[in-house]
């Protein structure tokens, strides 16, 4: 076929995939939004009956709220190095992968960037948190690294957002004129009355590029200032200079990870096999396995350190966390992050869907995991041994956990049926290129 | 001005003023006070905002501590001791300044109330019931049965036992009529006062002067005799540096929170005590030992003792030979000492003999005179023997008589309910109480006269002789409530009773009472009005009295049998502590706040040691089923401070129903020790609401220091390097010495914080989570020391740090350095992120986890000068900077600088062992500077260079 034909196919799959979303898409985006109701109404408990309802007590002040703002933190940083970082290095098989991605970046900050509202006791005052000129003169401590956190997440937030919408474009413009009602006027907003000159071209591909350099240092530089609330902290357990490179990779592997959770069901749904083929899922798999080597390093860098020197607190937190009451914990994270990755050492399995998926959600498991060991073990095996006491978490964090796997999920459900999930632009100039959709994945990088 | 523009309001203006005005009116809430009314003549005394204290009396124990009360716009918000006292020495218990809640109760009788015959009680007016209960009185006396009015009653060494007396005998009752009780009161040792010395009293302890003291199971760091003035008197030994440190040897089967102040252990199976004592007595007394300055009587006494040779008393008690002897030479080297006992662990069929063990020690040691001084009991109004309620009971139930007041007294409440109080009250024509609140025993009245509480009416009361304290009232009666003794002569005036028809009024007879003290201490040509003012403003009256010289009567020596080995199995060990002891229920701060050594709060439990627990497969919070007089389910918490052969129980009702109403013949006591208890486990499990739960390795509690009396000296690491310069403190850095050698784990300092800083109640589910809010609280540390087993206490409260990890990381500075050295922290401003909490090494931050609950009248204690905290904020001690600023203001006022000593915290200002010293750290001469510089001083986790405000000094413990 000629390369018109194949860009011609490029655009009639972009277009066809959305319609073979039916029933069963809708029954998620269903349960998902039953989801985001259940944990509305556990909030709206806490705010109206105070923290009681949550299992944090002294010495432990943080919980699942704060694991899940880190965990979903996390998965949003695979986006921008999938879609910027790897655009930068020109790894074509990013091209597959990006849109997709790059949404669950974004719907990722949007629920991350709840969860430090959620768990303040005062959560009617969240915007104290910005610093706002006011007649008291009341001002914000930049000392703080929650402070930090409010400008990370948000600048991350408004990057990765206008990230994705800069992106979808030329998208949304194709997408336009075959559109009917509501459609229509919904992808005439987001393509921004989008010709397709080459003037246009020019400029977007600039324009691109400018934003993938500026949302590069982004993701090194979230992660760290989130791992710096642990860093700056003199609690043992936390107090490490080994935090911010081991979050960065932890956020890198748990995010890659959602992205293969989410596209190994997706490319099947949307009938997208040969697009996303497995070439693409073998170099996310290397991609995992590398991080998950990343962290496993981490892991013990930090026992040989705590066991390097005299016994100190430190020491005694990582012993309780392996040998504490919440050793399980521990164990299924070490499981899920160290031991079971290590099968992507084989391509058969780094190529394999069936099993690449399990893989992916053992590595989110271990991941979550690893946020809830860190923060509440930490916290539990205090200083002071008279006050040391377990957390376990209560139903209220539970609801609102699954609340927020609901809302992020019902965005995402919402996007691949209405936005363009995979870049019909890219996947055009893919064709364009290289001849046919099939030789993509072989010869793209 | 022209007459065109001088209104330029039009009809629409008008009409959108209105409008918006009557919408007003609509949204102004329906329970908004309808008229507000301002002071037109102020309230004599009441100035909004500034304190004014009363001297009043503490009626929570016998022992008759004065008490300062603060009261603010006209009610009381703090009790505190009296420094004019030289019982309490400015010091007040947990139970004392409890007493507000007693005040305070939501379950006060409002009203008079008698029985609506249905089981329970309906208001009434005052009229009414002192009709009905003078018609009842009328009837009696009439019928010739004026014999047949019983009046139980509290110790009331005052005019209110001198009008009560009279009352009986206007009304032709026989003076056994009334019968006083006291359930703390100590038989054991009045009987052995009557054998030895012929003096039927209880002799008072002058621990000060004591360099070595030895407790038989005498918690009297806690709830024995007069607890605040023996802490008093031991920690000033405390204080002396070196070999004059007084030295205390605990001698029981468990480790009380006064055996955890004591150097040496002596782990004496349950109920051999005596024989401890009987083979100390004959150590001290063996010629081989060479003991000098024995009693002239000690040869007597040596032969009473034979049989208690070391061997023997080895097997008997398994204290070991060689122990007995180490503590028989300290007492032989140490003098004066003192020995003090029984205690209710250590009270059961031979109490009273144990009580002469321990008196014939102190006598043949020459302490009787010098640290144990008789004769200063005034005796007035002694109880009787707490067996006299059996006669009484006994008497109900045979229907002889027809009337029981109650006065204060709870024999149902108290005693074991074997005893019957209940079903015999049935047989009774007419109980009445003057309970002011809802007890055991008031729950068989039919008509209740509630009585004022202490701090709302006069009275007087001699708890020593020479030493009258004036109950005063410091704020108006808050509910249709009584004096008990002004009733008493509203009913003499409804009887006739003739000979108390002079008075109506009990402050005219209570004038009249102490009229001769006025007198005296007024000299002959004194102002009368003056000398009462003087002494109510100091809180009595102090008359000069001297402990009487005692001889040994030689007819109370009699041999003491050495009984056979006891059988093997479990004793039941019962325990008070100033939280859990006789009239402490119901009261939420003793409820909320943990037990010292079990840190269990609310609920009752039972106590095994780790082996008898491992023997029986029992671990913390499993049910049992505890098998006595009758079965008790309680759940089981493994205390390492207990012999293998012992269970033990807190006092409550659940050990009074194990208990069987058995009673110690010669002193009349009850045998507290009379229980061999089955334990059986239930398979069920309760969570028990505990402060710690951790296991609390040993060797963790590297934070605890210790050093030896001869060379004492802590570890203080160097300071390190600051990023930051230090906090600018122009003028004060306030600081705090904490002596844990002084702290004896009392709970008073813990109460009264509550008490100042409106610190709120959680109840046991939010205890059970961990969630209790205390600012300060004392944690306890086990650790083995130089014999046995050890612990140790550590109150922690925020640390006020130089260099504070929770300032740092508060994103909006709701806390933040201020420049006199606080911590301060803005409730307003707080959002509650909790990093604070999380970044404090100290964890004395404590959050809000729900909006406190202060119900009616509780929210009356509430201290103006502090903010009650909402849901969603921290909350942590702040150094009481309400006091800080009043202090300030008050000398800004004065035009002076703020001197040592004008802030005193809520906390220092309670403690009775003084081990809290609270002051300027910039000030070179204050106490506090001295003490930070004291070679024992040393910073809790000081190697993490936050440069606390609080400086630990080091507990003395001889080497290992």
């Amino acid at each position: 076929m000629s390369a018109p034909a194949e860009i011609r196919k490029a655009q009639a799959l972009a277009v066809a995939v959305q319609s073979r979303l039916g029933l069963g898409h809708l029954l998620l985006l269903l349960l998902s939004f039953a989801a985001v109701l259940v944990g509305a109404y556990a909030w709206a408990w806490q705010i109206r009956h105070g923290m009681v309802g949550t299992g944090l007590m002294r010495p432990v002040a943080w919980g699942v709220y704060i694991t899940n703002f880190v965990f979903w933190v996390g998965i949003a940083h695979s986006g921008t190095l999938i879609s910027a970082i790897l655009f930068l290095f020109r790894a074509r098989f990013r091209t597959a992968v990006y849109r997709v991605a790059e949404a669950m970046t974004v719907f990722g900050v949007m629920t991350a960037g709840l969860f430090p509202i959620i768990h303040l006791g005062r959560p009617w005052f969240a915007y104290w948190l910005f610093p706002y000129p006011n007649q008291r003169h009341l001002w914000v401590n930049f000392r703080s690294p929650l402070l930090w956190d409010v400008f990370a997440v948000s600048t991350y937030f408004i990057i990765s957002a206008t990230f994705l919408f800069v992106g979808m474009v030329p998208d949304a413009a194709a997408l336009r004129g075959p559109a009917k009602g509501w459609r229509r006027t919904l992808y005439s907003l987001l393509s921004v009355g989008w010709r397709g000159t080459t003037g246009e071209w020019r400029h977007f591909t600039r324009a691109y590029l400018f934003f993938a350099a500026l949302a590069t240092p982004l993701v090194i530089s979230v992660h760290s200032v989130v791992s710096w609330d642990f860093a700056v902290a003199m609690l043992p357990g936390w107090h490490s200079t080994l935090f911010p490179p081991y979050f960065v990779a932890g956020a890198i592997f748990s995010g890659v990870a959602m992205v293969v959770t989410l596209l190994v069901p997706l490319r099947k749904a949307l009938g997208l096999e040969d697009v996303i083929g497995p070439r693409h899922l073998d170099m996310l798999g290397r991609v995992i396995l590398l991080t998950s080597l990343i962290v496993t390093y981490a892991y013990i860098l930090e026992f040989s350190l705590a066991f390097w020197g005299p016994p100190s607190a430190e020491r005694a937190t990582l012993i309780y966390r392996a040998t504490g009451p919440t050793a399980w914990q521990f164990w299924i994270m070490i499981a899920g992050n160290s031991v079971v990755p290590l099968l992507l050492f084989a391509p058969r399995i780094r190529r394999s869907p069936a099993a690449l998926l399990p893989i992916a959600v053992g590595v989110n498991v271990g991941m979550w995991l690893e946020r809830f060991v860190i923060i509440t073990a930490s916290l539990a095996n205090d200083r002071l041994p008279y006050l040391r006491r377990v957390y376990h978490p209560r139903p209220v964090e539970w609801a609102i956990t699954v609340g927020a796997f609901g809302w992020f999920f019902f965005w995402f459900l919402l996007f691949v049926k209405l936005l363009p999930a995979i870049s019909i632009s890219e996947l055009k100039e893919e064709a364009g290129h290289a001849g046919t959709p099939a030789q993509m994945g072989r010869s793209g990088d | 001005m022209g007459g065109d523009d001088k209104l330029s309001m039009q009809r629409r203006t008008f009409l959108k003023i209105a409008s918006a005005a009557g919408l007003d009116v609509g949204c102004s809430p329906p329970h908004a006070p309808a008229k507000l009314y301002s002071y037109l003549t102020p309230p004599q005394d009441v100035i909004p905002g500034i304190p004014v204290f009363y001297r009043s009396v503490c009626r929570e124990c016998s022992a008759g501590c004065s008490v300062t009360a603060r009261t603010r716009e006209g009610r009381v918000v703090k009790l505190e001791g009296n420094p004019d006292d030289p019982i309490s020495g400015g010091a007040l218990c947990a139970r004392g300044q409890a007493s507000l809640q007693r005040l305070y109760a939501p379950d006060r009788h409002r009203a008079p109330a008698r029985a609506d015959g249905h089981g329970g009680l309906s208001p009434a007016g005052w009229d009414e019931v002192l009709r009905e209960v003078a018609g009842a009185l009328r009837t009696a006396r009439e019928r010739g049965r004026a014999g047949a009015v019983r009046f139980l009653t509290r110790p009331e060494p005052g005019s209110a036992g001198t009008l009560q007396r009279a009352f009986l005998a206007g009304l032709g009752a026989p003076p056994e009529a009334r019968i006083v009780y006291d359930p703390l009161d100590v038989p054991a040792l009045r009987a052995a006062g009557r054998r030895l010395f012929g003096r039927d009293e209880l002799p008072v302890f002058d621990l000060g002067a004591a360099r070595s003291v030895v407790a038989f199971g005498a918690d009297f760091l806690e709830t024995w005799l007069s607890p605040v003035e023996l802490t008093r008197g031991f920690t000033r030994g405390r204080g002396r540096v070196g070999p004059e440190r007084t030295r205390l040897a605990w001698v029981g089967p468990r480790l009380s929170a006064t055996g955890v102040s004591a150097d040496v252990w002596l782990s004496a199976r349950a109920g051999t005590e005596r024989i401890v004592a009987l083979g100390l007595l004959r150590w001290l007394l063996d010629p081989g030992n060479a003991v000098p300055d024995l009693a002239p009587e000690a040869g007597a006494v040596r032969r009473l003792v034979e049989p208690f040779d070391p061997a023997a008393v080895e097997d008997r008690t398994g204290v070991a030979a060689e122990e007995l002897a180490l503590l028989g030479r300290e007492l032989a080297t140490r003098r004066p000492c003192a020995i003090l006992g029984p205690g209710l662990g250590a009270t059961g069929s031979d109490a009273t003999d144990l009580a002469a063990a321990v008196q014939l020690i102190n006598h043949v040691l020459g302490n009787v005179g010098r640290t144990v001084l008789y004769g200063l009991d005034p005796r007035i109004d002694p109880p009787a023997p707490p067996s006299a309620l059996a006669g009484l009971v006994a008497d109900m139930a045979a229907g002889k008589v027809d009337l029981l007041f109650l006065h204060h007294a709870d024999p149902a409440g108290t005693l074991p309910p074997q005893l019957g109080f209940e079903d015999a009250a049935g047989r009774v024509g007419l109980v009445v109480s003057f309970a002011d609140r809802p007890d055991a025993s008031s729950r068989v009245a039919r008509q209740i006269l509630p009585d004022d509480h202490p701090l709302e009416a006069f009275g007087d009361l001699t708890p020593r002789a020479g030493l009258v304290q004036i109950d005063q009232p410091a704020m108006r009666p808050l509910f249709q409530t009584r004096a008990a003794s002004q009733a008493l002569l509203d009913l003499a005036r409804l009887l006739p009773l003739p000979a108390l028809s002079g008075t109506t009024d009990f402050h005219d007879y209570f004038l009249e009472q102490t009229k001769d003290l006025a007198m005296r201490s007024a000299g002959p040509k004194g102002d009368l009005e003056a000398a009462r003012r003087a002494a109510q403003e100091r809180g009595g009256w102090r008359f000069p009295a001297s402990p009487a010289a005692v001889t040994l009567d030689a007819r109370g020596l009699r041999p003491f049998p050495l009984p056979p080995r006891p059988p093997e199995g479990f004793t039941l060990v019962p325990f008070a502590t100033p939280l859990r002891g006789p009239g402490t229920a119901g009261l939420p701060w003793l409820r909320e706040i943990p037990d010292p050594t079990s840190a269990i709060s609310w609920e009752p439990w039972i106590e095994l040691s780790p082996a008898a627990a491992a023997r029986l497969g029992v671990e913390t919070g499993d049910v049992l089923e505890v098998g006595g007089a009758a079965a008790v389910e309680l759940a089981a918490y493994v205390y390492p401070g207990l012999r293998d052969d012992c269970a033990a129980v807190p006092f409550g009702p659940e050990l009074l129903r194990l208990l069987p109403a058995r009673w110690e013949k010669p002193s009349g006591g009850l045998d507290w020790l009379a229980v061999r208890p089955v334990l059986r486990k239930t398979g069920r499990r309760v969570e028990l609401p505990r402060m710690s739960v951790g296991a609390e390795p040993e060797a963790e509690a590297t934070f605890l220091q210790y050093v030896s009396a001869a060379s004492p000296r802590a570890r203080r690491p160097e300071p390190a390097e600051q990023m930051y310069p230090p906090p600018p403190e122009p003028v004060h850095r306030w600081a705090m010495a904490i002596d844990l050698d002084r702290c004896t784990g009392c709970q008073a300092c813990v109460v009264a914080c509550y008490a100042e800083n409106n610190v709120a109640v959680v109840g046991p589910a939010r205890a059970i989570e961990g969630r209790t809010m205390a600012w300060l609280r004392i944690e306890r540390y086990f650790t083995p020391g130089r014999r046995g087993h050890g612990a140790d206490f550590l109150p922690m409260l925020c640390q006020q740090c130089g260099s504070a990890p929770c300032e740092p990381v508060c994103p909006v500075y709701a806390t933040y350095h201020n420049p006199e050295g606080l911590n301060a922290q803005v409730y307003n401003r707080c959002v509650g992120t909790r990093y604070c909490s999380n970044n404090c090494p100290y964890k004395v931050r404590e959050f809000n986890y729900l909006d406190p609950d202060f119900p009616y009248p509780l929210n009356l204690q509430l201290n103006p000068d502090v903010t009650v905290r909402s849901k969603g904020v921290m909350e942590k001690c702040t150094f009481c900077v309400q006091r800080i600023r009043l202090a300030e203001n008050r000398a800004r006022d004065e035009g002076r600088p703020v001197r040592d000593g004008d802030v005193v915290t809520a906390c220092a200002q309670a403690c009775p062992g003084r081990a809290i010293v609270f002051g300027d750290a910039k000030d070179p001469a204050s106490r506090v500077s001295r003490l930070r510089s004291d070679p024992r001083g040393y910073a809790v986790l000081g190697e993490l260079n936050t440069r606390p405000a609080i400086t630990y000094l080091a507990r003395v413990r001889e080497p290992a």
